[in-house]
């Protein structure tokens, strides 16, 4: 029998303000972990090499592949994935529905990376400039828009997020 | 007449339908399904490009804990026939290809598949892979077609005379006398590189047998559901109503999805022999090395020319790199009778002559791609225009406009046999020279060139054949003729509508178009719509979302079959309000008396009463509410849109890199169901088009590695690449189709390597002998053009 | 493709991982950020016994000064070096060429020591490394030793590190005011690895060059310095023109290799201009 008998390991974690816990062997990827494993699907797959950025989650608040980590090193980590984000029509984050109403999508698979990138630029930059949406959404790739309307979401975003902050300061 | 007081949904940019799933992370891709019991598949391929295996060991692989088996090539035979994809009527010079579904005897590219391992999961399943003993007698690779077609290539399949897979030609007009006289004639050779679609979503599937129903269900990530349902019941020997294929949610398609692979017949196979749900998902090298491939062609061209820049004639020779075997339905001469018939593009070229060679390689087979070889022929045509106006002295736009056809002349039959319906070839052209301030550009460009910034601009012009059916493919031979595509429309007791259609939306926003065009006819709001497809158990045969069709095709079927439901409510809804048919309109969700619009019935109420109350049904009339349209959009010879792009790049004369400042296309696909849609379908095949002028290469090397087969190497443009595009339109309607429609999905592919190369050498100074050639134009080879063009004028940078 | 099967170890202290690499040593990898090397097990062209997890040793995450020194733990994210106030000021080259590595979410992850163990020829902070031969700490169960950046890369993803120990830290020298800098990439793409970079280090003294460092990444199997270009500048202004003179012989002193992304002859070229660039960036530079 060739079998290496790397032990499963328990892994506790937080997603989507939710204390949830996993069995896996700790080569598995983290990505397999949260779509197969936690059953949310929404995090794709579209190269496991770190490149596409399909798989971006977000770690303890940070935008990272989540096809570059191994499930084991989440534990203890709060995780947002795109199912943390709005899950009806009238709950929709501002960024899920500035993308709706800018054509900021096609065929949907780099969708929720995007917006969870999208996520971690707005945080850290509230207005960014076109370029700064671009330097930011640089390590997602969309091969259906063109990235036009999806910059173009991103900007209505920032400023909607803007507008709500000014009225609730 | 009274006009509607409702506003129509044709035309306008109505948010899309389909969003709130793609957004909350609810979509259904392939790799989201899972099934009790699933076991994992993956498969052994080929390290070499050509080779006999001479054995394989597995008996290390079913060692390992958890696979649960192993199969080769030998264990299908009888059970899977090779895919054979000759032309319908086979031409005279075509030879036959045979795949495997896996490899048997020999491989011929580096990732055919040898061996499939089965697992409890994939992570097992590779364990197991990697255990697999294959050893191969390597032969001699075929990487070029260049070599391919040398006197002593090795043969990459037995008893064939040559490489070449199919040779055909087109002639129209007196070619000798138009060069004998002409002005001038220009030689050039160009080549467009070899691209992959790289849709994000890789392919996979989810194939499950159920011996009690006797059905084998084959979820898989494709666009075309029918066309794979009939192509594992040709391969496998099974009836068609005993395959249920589901393509769920696709993350994008491109035309690699279009079509039968290999992969899909062994998984179908086993799958029934296992009576246990597999999944196989498709790793990103594995879609580089075998997936298919598409645009490697060569055009060594003649071009003659009168002294004003009008084109007299034109020979070209054209070959394309048609991979290992022939592709299941499209077959291997699916490129080369497209760049050579299209190779006119939208110019009055009246005297040409085109041979074309397919050819076979040890590399992945070839496919669809957006904008299938037009990417290539426009290229090459417009490589020529830039040629002849440098050789006149001419302004690149006025020769264009010089060449264009005429409004005047539609329908317009080009000399190589292709209706072009209608279009606005020149106003494109000339909006596109506005819309980008041609004349100011100038004198920016010469601004700039006083610093030493090289800043340069390009344009190219093209006419897309879309929605083409019956008539085209029978003159392509095509085995299975892609003709009408029909939809199927049901209307509810609730007065809500569910429309089926045959085709499919990875992207293309047909669940809003489609939508619209129903609402409209039916006129309910949008939400009381909803468009279903991808199953064949639930909607009508079609051949799929591919060929940019679909708007016309199934838009067409939608607007019939909603129309007769329409006609049918009117019916019911004149017998209630005791009027005649004549005298009732549908307007509003409601049949009403016309001119007394008070009277009236909510169609909710008719539906109601047509499944609830026969008592109040006239006579004769069948108490439900379906229909079904066909459409194949006659005489099928297809509707062209046409496009004019424009760009503006700035090259870096030290690195070679290339900047795009700006990108400004003029499109016209008729008139649009949604505008908004076809900005970012425009958009983003120009982006996809950007790729492969600039970044995108699949490089083989001697022995027919593939040496592109992660993102690092194989760069697709990101947010930085892509420029803001700009976007204008012009809607000629076309005589041919419903509503005057035309597809839109693939024309934004088409011109950017064209544009781009025009735009660089604009930049660089195009001088004696220095022409753009080639794309993707990488840094090294811009930066060559940039030291030759020097040389040619004397100085160094 | 999957990874292999590995044993994991998560330790927390500096501590157990030296002793963890003492027992397991040769056939163990250290997972920092994993930004390179989980792409490599993903299709097991890596494939470790076992994986010893630095992400849990918090105390290898720091930025501190002490006198003229600037020292950055080793699981440091690039995202955090590009931020950092401290590294700005004091070495601001490392900054920005830290700012350039891949993607956000790769600079999210990505750490300083994993890069300059992984020993890409082509990326970011080797060519910084070696930039003034800053020392890189590796510490092993037998204690820690400095080793200079000019004797760590040893070629292709092989460093001078032993199978026991790690890198811990990474010490630069504070640059002094009077200290000109650049930093010049050419990448295909936005966010892909470099064909060329150029670092350039200068220290002038009354407007005159009194030293100059040159680091090159993408013109070898490692990192390098140029010698006798940095020579050739000592005492000049730092003019363009003389610049253009001593750039224009730095091909005598590379020997790229070539690959499918660029010839040998073009990565000397992009060489030559990633230098020159970086140089009339310094140049800019308060004297």
């Amino acid at each position: 029998m060739s079998d290496s008998g790397s032990e499963k390991a328990v892994i506790r974690l937080q997603v989507n303000g939710r204390e949830l816990e996993g069995v896996a062997e700790p080569r598995r990827l983290l990505s397999d972990f949260i779509r197969h494993d936690l059953g949310m699907t929404g995090t794709h797959v579209g190269c496991e090499h770190g490149v596409c950025g399909a798989c971006t989650i977000l770690l303890d608040g940070d935008a990272v592949r989540s096809c570059l980590m191994f499930a084991v090193q989440a534990e203890g980590s709060v995780i947002t994935t795109i199912e943390g984000l709005g899950q009806t029509r009238d709950d929709m984050d501002v960024i899920q529905r500035a993308f709706w109403e800018s054509h900021g999508l096609q065929c949907g698979f780099c969708t929720p990376g995007m917006v969870l990138a999208t996520k971690d630029l707005l945080e850290r930059t509230p207005m960014p400039t076109d370029d700064q949406i671009r330097e930011g959404l640089a390590g997602n790739m969309c091969r259906c828009t063109g990235y036009v309307f999806i910059v173009k979401a991103v900007k209505a975003a920032a400023e909607e997020l803007n507008a709500r902050a000014s009225v609730d300061g | 007449m009274v006009s509607s007081v409702r506003p129509r949904l044709f035309g306008a940019r109505v948010a899309r339908v389909e969003d709130p799933r793609f957004l909350m992370g609810r979509a259904k891709y392939v790799d989201d399904i899972t099934l009790p019991g699933m076991i994992h598949a993956t498969f052994v391929r080929s390290p070499f490009a050509h080779a006999e295996i001479t054995s394989i060991n597995v008996a290390d692989a079913l060692n390992v804990k958890g696979v649960i088996g192993v199969r080769t090539g030998r264990d299908l035979e009888g059970v899977v026939k090779p895919i054979r994809c000759d032309p319908v009527p086979i031409h005279p010079t075509w030879q036959t290809s045979a795949a495997d579904a896996i490899a048997t005897a020999r491989v011929r590219y580096v990732g055919e598949a040898v061996a499939m391992v089965l697992a409890e999961d994939r992570y097992i399943a590779e364990d197991g892979a990697a255990l697999v003993e294959i050893d191969y007698d390597p032969l001699e690779a075929v990487s070029t077609i260049d070599k391919a077609i040398s006197a002593d290539a090795p043969l990459l399949h037995d008893g064939w005379r040559d490489n070449v897979i199919l040779k055909t030609s087109v002639s129209g007009g007196d070619v000798d006398s138009a060069f004998a006289e002409a002005d001038g004639i220009i030689k050039m050779k160009v080549r467009t590189n070899r691209h992959a679609a790289i849709p994000l979503e890789t392919r996979g599937t989810v194939a499950s047998y159920d011996p009690a129903e006797e059905l084998l269900t084959f979820w898989t990530a494709t666009q075309a559901p029918h066309i794979v349902r009939t192509g594992i019941a040709d391969h496998l020997g099974m009836p068609e109503h005993r395959i249920r294929v589901i393509s769920p949610d696709v993350g994008g398609g491109f035309g690699v999805k279009a079509h039968l692979y290999p992969e899909d017949l062994a998984l179908a196979a086993i799958a029934v022999e296992l009576a246990r749900p597999i999944k196989w998902i498709e790793d990103r090298r594995e879609h580089f090395l075998a997936s298919t491939h598409s645009r490697e062609h060569v055009y060594d061209m003649e071009v003659a020319y009168r002294a004003d820049g009008l084109i007299l004639g034109m020979k070209s020779h054209i070959y394309v790199d048609c991979g290992a075997y022939s592709v299941y339905p499209w077959t291997a001469g699916m490129e080369q009778g497209m760049a050579m018939r299209i190779l006119p593009g939208p110019y009055r070229i009246r005297n040409f002559e085109a041979q074309a060679w397919g050819v076979v390689t040890n590399k992945s087979t070839l496919g669809p791609y957006r904008g299938v070889a037009r990417p290539s022929a426009c290229f090459a045509i417009e490589r020529a225009m830039d040629r002849v106006a440098h050789a006149v002295n001419g302004d690149p736009v006025d020769v264009r406009m010089l060449n264009l056809v005429d409004g005047s002349e539609f329908p317009y039959e080009s000399i190589t046999g292709l209706t072009y319906d209608s279009g606005s070839f020149k106003e494109s052209l000339q909006k596109v020279r506005e819309n980008i301030d041609y004349d100011e550009f100038r004198l920016i460009q010469r601004d700039a060139r006083a610093e030493g910034r090289l800043l340069g601009i390009g344009v190219a012009c093209f006419t897309e054949q879309t929605a083409h059916t019956t008539t085209e493919f029978v003159k392509r031979a095509a085995p299975i003729i892609p003709a009408n595509e029909t939809v199927a429309i049901r209307m509810d007791p609730s007065g809500k509508v569910t429309v089926h259609t045959g085709a499919h939306s990875h992207g293309q926003s047909h669940e809003t178009t489609i939508g619209q065009i129903v609402a409209d006819k039916l006129t309910i709001p949008l939400k009381d719509v909803r468009v279903l497809f991808g199953d064949t158990q639930t909607t009508p045969y079609g051949t799929g979302t591919l060929a940019s069709r679909t708007a016309v095709l199934s838009g067409g079927a939608a607007m019939q079959a909603s129309g007769q439901i329409g006609e049918r409510l009117k019916i019911l809804g004149a017998h209630i309000l005791e009027a005649s048919v004549e005298d009732v309109e549908l307007e509003e969700g409601q049949v009403r008396i016309k001119g007394a619009p008070e009277q009236n019935i909510e169609v909710a109420q008719l539906a109601r009463f047509v499944y609830h109350r026969a008592e109040k049904l006239p006579p004769g009339f069948d108490p439900y509410l379906e229909a079904t349209g066909a459409y194949d959009a006659f005489p099928g010879s297809g509707t062209f849109a046409n496009a004019s792009q424009m760009a503006i790049v700035e090259v870096d004369p030290e690195t070679g890199g290339v900047t795009i400042l700006r990108y400004v296309v003029v499109e016209d696909c008729g008139p649009m169901i949604n505008p908004t849609v076809v900005e970012g379908q425009v958009q983003g095949g120009i982006a996809q088009g950007i790729g492969g002028a600039l970044y995108e290469e699949l490089i083989y090397d001697d022995e027919g590695q593939l040496l592109t087969t992660t993102f690092l190497d194989y760069l697709v443009p990101s947010t930085m690449e892509v420029p803001g595009i700009e976007v204008g339109h012009l809607e000629t309607p076309s005589p041919f189709t419903i509503g005057g429609m035309k597809g839109a999905g693939e024309g934004g592919a088409i011109a950017p390597g064209a544009v781009i190369a025009a735009a660089v050498e604009n930049a660089i100074g195009i001088a004696n002998g220095v022409f753009v050639d080639e794309v993707p134009l990488t840094p090294e080879r811009v930066r060559k053009l940039v030291v030759a063009a020097a040389q040619v004028r004397g100085s160094d940078r | 493709m999957k990874p292999a099967r590995f044993r994991y170890f998560a330790p927390t202290t500096i501590e157990e991982v030296v002793s963890l690499l003492a027992e397991y040593g040769d056939e163990s990898k250290l997972l920092a950020g994993g930004q390179s090397l989980v792409p490599l097990m993903n299709i097991r062209l890596s494939q470790p016994a076992v994986l010893i997890d630095l992400n849990r040793v918090t105390a290898l995450d720091y930025v501190t000064k002490e006198d003229d020194r600037l020292e950055i733990g080793a699981l440091t994210r690039h995202r955090a070096v590009a931020e950092s106030k401290l590294v700005q000021e004091r070495f601001p080259a490392a900054a920005q060429a830290a700012g350039h590595i891949g993607y956000p979410a790769i600079r999210n992850r990505g750490t300083i020591g994993g890069t300059l163990a992984h020993a890409d020829p082509v990326a970011e902070m080797p060519c910084i490394a070696v930039l003034n031969d800053c020392e890189i700490v590796a510490t092993s169960s037998s204690g820690s030793r400095t080793i200079r950046a000019s004797d760590f890369f040893h070629g292709y993803f092989t460093t001078s590190l032993e199978p026991t120990e790690f890198v811990s830290s990474v010490r630069f020298t504070s640059r002094p005011a009077s200290h000109g800098w650049g930093f010049s990439e050419f990448a295909r793409k936005s966010g892909d690895f470099a064909l060329s970079a150029a670092a350039v280090d200068v220290i002038f003294d009354g407007g005159a060059v009194t030293q100059v460092s040159i680091a090159i990444a993408g013109a070898s199997d490692r990192p390098v310095r140029a010698p006798l270009t940095e020579a050739a500048l000592v005492g000049t202004t730092l003019s363009r023109s003389e610049i253009e003179q001593a750039v224009s012989n730095l091909s005598s002193e590379l020997d790229p290799p070539s690959d499918a992304h660029a010839s040998s002859d073009f990565r000397t070229h992009l060489a030559q201009i990633m230098t020159e660039r970086a140089l009339l960036a310094a140049a800019q530079s308060e004297r």
